[in-house]
């Protein structure tokens, strides 16, 4: 009985040994791996150490990361690299840095205490070798042009985020400019194709459609290249007639049948040609009334463009967005002036 | 004992290979407390993140009165340092401001636009958005109110029908298949009251009163009927910008023309009658007749003054004629008698270079003309011959000047008198030289 009551005080001194190892075992080597140190912070870490949170995420930077690749990891974009930049207030990264990823915009519509931001829409028309024309820009000068925009910080952003701007949705970089080419002359896809290809801008074409694959113009094959190629190809009515006003002789009644076929037609054939839905329309020589825009919207069109020589803020009309026109013998110094992405004002 | 072993073995076999996290966590969903960082979220961080940064950032923006970035940067350091009760209270300060101040932008801008100044109203908008982007109020009034929809809201009563509303709005009933169109209504479809239309707003050129086509024509009639011409003339174009192939107004045209047209033959004046008749359609009634009779009634005027000897006034007579119809023979004939009698007039007062200049002027080839020409030529040759003889004596008698005068006389009546020529060369030389020995 006592050899029995013996071995069970054995057994059980033993057990609580084991369970005593177990844990202290487990205590000491159980932790996840993946727990960094917590002793010293290393001067120049080696990976990121990062917190996220819902509305931003903060990083302690390593040597590799850039603010295109923290914007790719954590914004899923690395053209969003500017949203860092300019919530951080900074222009380069240093290793070990913290820096606040923000996951939302933090500057909607570009509103500041002195005044808000304004979007240029540039409209260019022709190009030529060497000879200006009234609407015809020089291969040197749109490069020029094209140069002075990435070289002074200016990011090219498409027609979508100019719309997201208007609806007070999203955030642009500071200086944001939209560039827009109208008709579909042969000498856009000749010359300043291959330009904005150098300096990776995304453009829009707006096209009249019984222009298209005529004597100076571009073909539907030309234009399914551009389009592959990163080209918004958008509408510029069928026929390029003046919307705002009735033809000498035309009852109210033609008009509005004219300008139904107008953006009805385009819209159509685009879609056939190009698998393109057109969404944004250029009014033929910039000029629209109430009645062409109810008719737009009645279509489905989300915005249209004017050419009234002003930049746009983020409440313009977005059946009347402000476009600049780009003329042939524009300088440097006019083509700046054009450029305007901020509106000061002083308050009554 | 064997019960004790089989619930605690396990238990500590698993804290073996997991760690005594676990059962730290256990114990502490046991006990109620809260749970500390996942692994990515690592307590360790609070020593890397430092707040303080943030919170001087969010300090500065409040200073600029930038307070949405002040909050936005004090909710950092509220994130990294969550037990900071200093933080929390700026946040719940920094938010109220917000609040304050983003609703006495928005009245004030509300103040603007009933003094209707509304640069300064959308100025205070954008301010109360800065401050507060969710300000909706702002928003709308910056987005929509402000800027025009380019539309009117109507709402549909009882009685309505498309076209009174059209003619309400654009004065013109037949602008309801627009309305129709715009508000995804059936042109014949009866309205229901209460139904919200929007009536698009179309600028002065397409709101014109109709044009009334049958109107404008009566009322030309009787402005004729008035004989207050221009005013006919006014209605009558005003008809054909519409439809430029109304002969109606065509016909009022011509009426107005021919009427004034035979009032100015009436004065006599019959230059300016065929002037108007020309501006009326040729085949308009009683338009050529009238033509024609003002045209003889010129002609006889101008045989009048050829008769009397007033050459001048009876060449202009036949001019106007012959401007309006090239073609009259008449006038033709009676032109070149003008001209033949006045060159026989001139070859009598033995102006012969006179008589060669009108003689020239007419048809060579008329009656008349071709007799006075061959006339004027003969004693024009023989008077050459004379004032050449003459010449050559003023040029013995070292009369160099008069000489030349006779000579030039002797062109006059003959330009192909070469020897004429020659002489006044020679004596222009001769007086050259003479002024270089002077």
């Amino acid at each position: 009985m006592n050899k029995t009551r013996n071995r069970r005080k054995a057994a059980l001194t033993h057990y609580v040994i084991l369970c005593f190892f177990l844990l202290l075992t487990g205590c000491l080597i159980g932790k996840p791996a993946s727990t960094p140190a917590p002793e010293v912070l290393p001067e120049q870490p080696e990976i990121s150490h990062f917190r996220i949170y819902d509305d931003f995420v903060v990083v302690k930077t390593a040597e590799e990361d850039t603010f295109s690749s923290l914007a790719a990891e954590y914004l899923n974009d690395p053209k969003k690299d500017w949203l860092i930049a300019e919530f951080n207030d900074i222009d380069t990264l240093k290793t070990g840095q913290d820096v606040i990823i923000p996951l939302k915009p933090f500057k909607k519509g570009g509103l500041q205490t002195k005044g808000y931001q304004t979007v240029p829409v540039l409209a260019y028309k022709s190009f030529s070798k060497d000879k200006p024309g009234l609407m015809s820009v020089t291969e040197t000068a749109f490069e020029a042009q094209m140069k002075y925009l990435k070289e002074n910080g200016f990011h090219v952003i498409t027609i979508r985020q100019l719309l997201d701007f208007f609806d007070f949705n999203g955030q642009l970089p500071e200086k944001s400019v939209v560039i827009t080419i109208d008709d579909g002359w042969y000498a856009l896809y000749d010359i300043a194709f291959p330009i904005l290809k150098k300096y990776g801008f995304p453009s829009t074409l707006f096209v009249y459609t019984d222009f298209i694959g005529g004597g100076k113009a571009m073909s539907w094959k030309q234009l399914k290249e551009l389009s592959e190629n990163g080209f918004d190809i958008q509408c510029k009515t069928r026929t390029h007639r003046n919307m705002k006003k009735l033809r000498k002789n035309e009852s109210f009644k033609d008009y509005v049948a004219s300008i139904e076929m107008e953006l009805a037609y385009p819209k159509k054939l685009i879609k056939k040609r190009l698998d393109i839905e057109c969404s944004c329309l250029a009014y033929p020589y910039g000029e629209t009334n109430n009645l062409v825009i109810a008719l737009l919207k009645k279509h489905g069109y989300r915005a249209a463009f004017t050419a009234t020589g002003e930049s746009n803020p983020f409440f313009a009309d977005k059946f009347r967005i402000h476009r600049s026109e780009i003329y042939g013998h524009d300088d440097m110094k006019m083509f700046k002036k054009k450029l305007t992405v901020f509106k000061g004002m002083k308050l009554e | 004992m064997k019960k004790l072993f089989s619930i605690v073995l396990p238990f500590l076999i698993l804290s073996f290979f997991t760690g005594c996290v676990h059962v730290e966590e256990f114990a502490r969903k046991v006990k109620g407390q809260p749970e500390e960082p996942k692994a990515d979220e690592a307590p360790e961080e609070k020593i890397i993140f430092d707040s303080r940064t943030y919170r001087q950032k969010a300090i500065e923006y409040e200073k600029q009165d930038e307070l949405q970035l002040s909050l936005m940067h004090m909710n950092i350091a509220h994130k990294l340092s969550p037990d900071d009760d200093e933080i929390s209270e700026k946040m719940a300060y920094l938010r109220n401001e917000i609040d304050q101040k983003a609703d006495q932008h928005f009245n004030e801008g509300l103040k603007f636009i009933k003094k209707r100044k509304f640069k300064s109203a959308r100025e205070r908008f954008v301010m109360a958005l800065k401050t507060d982007p969710d300000h909706k109020e702002a928003l709308d009034y910056l987005k929509d109110r402000l800027s025009g929809k380019g539309y009117k809201e109507y709402r549909v009563r009882k009685n309505d029908t498309l076209r009174n509303i059209s003619n309400k709005f654009y004065k013109d009933p037949g602008k309801d298949f627009l309305i129709a169109y715009l508000n995804d209504l059936e042109s014949n479809a009866p309205l229901v009251p209460g139904t919200k239309l929007k009536i698009v707003t179309l600028g002065t050129e397409m709101t014109k009163p109709p044009f009334d086509m049958d109107k404008e024509l009566t009322d030309a009639k009787t402005l004729l009927e008035k004989k207050a011409y221009s005013d006919v003339l006014r209605v009558a174009e005003k008809i054909l910008e519409h439809d430029r192939l109304n002969q109606e107004a065509k016909d009022l045209k011509s009426a107005v023309y021919y009427q004034m047209g035979i009032k100015l033959s009436r004065q006599d004046k019959y230059v300016e009658a065929i002037k108007t008749f020309k501006k009326a359609d040729p085949q308009y009634d009683g338009v050529e007749d009238a033509t024609q009779k003002a045209t003889d009634k010129e002609l006889k005027k101008a045989e009048r003054l050829l008769k009397e000897k007033q050459y001048k006034q009876a060449v202009a007579a036949t001019q106007n004629i012959l401007n309006h119809d090239p073609s009259r023979k008449a006038a033709r004939d009676l032109i070149n008698t003008t001209y033949c009698q006045m060159g026989k007039d001139f070859i009598i007062q033995k102006d012969y270079v006179q008589a060669l200049d009108v003689l020239s002027r007419a048809n060579p080839e008329h009656g008349c003309v071709k007799k006075a020409l061959y006339d004027v030529k003969q004693i024009s040759k023989k008077q050459a011959e004379v004032h050449y003889l003459r010449g050559v004596k003023h040029f013995l008698n070292e009369e160099l000047a008069d000489a030349i005068k006779e000579w030039e006389m002797t062109l006059a009546l003959d330009p192909e008198y070469k020897k004429a020529k020659e002489s006044i060369k020679k004596a222009r030389d001769v007086l050259e030289k003479l002024k270089q020995v002077e």
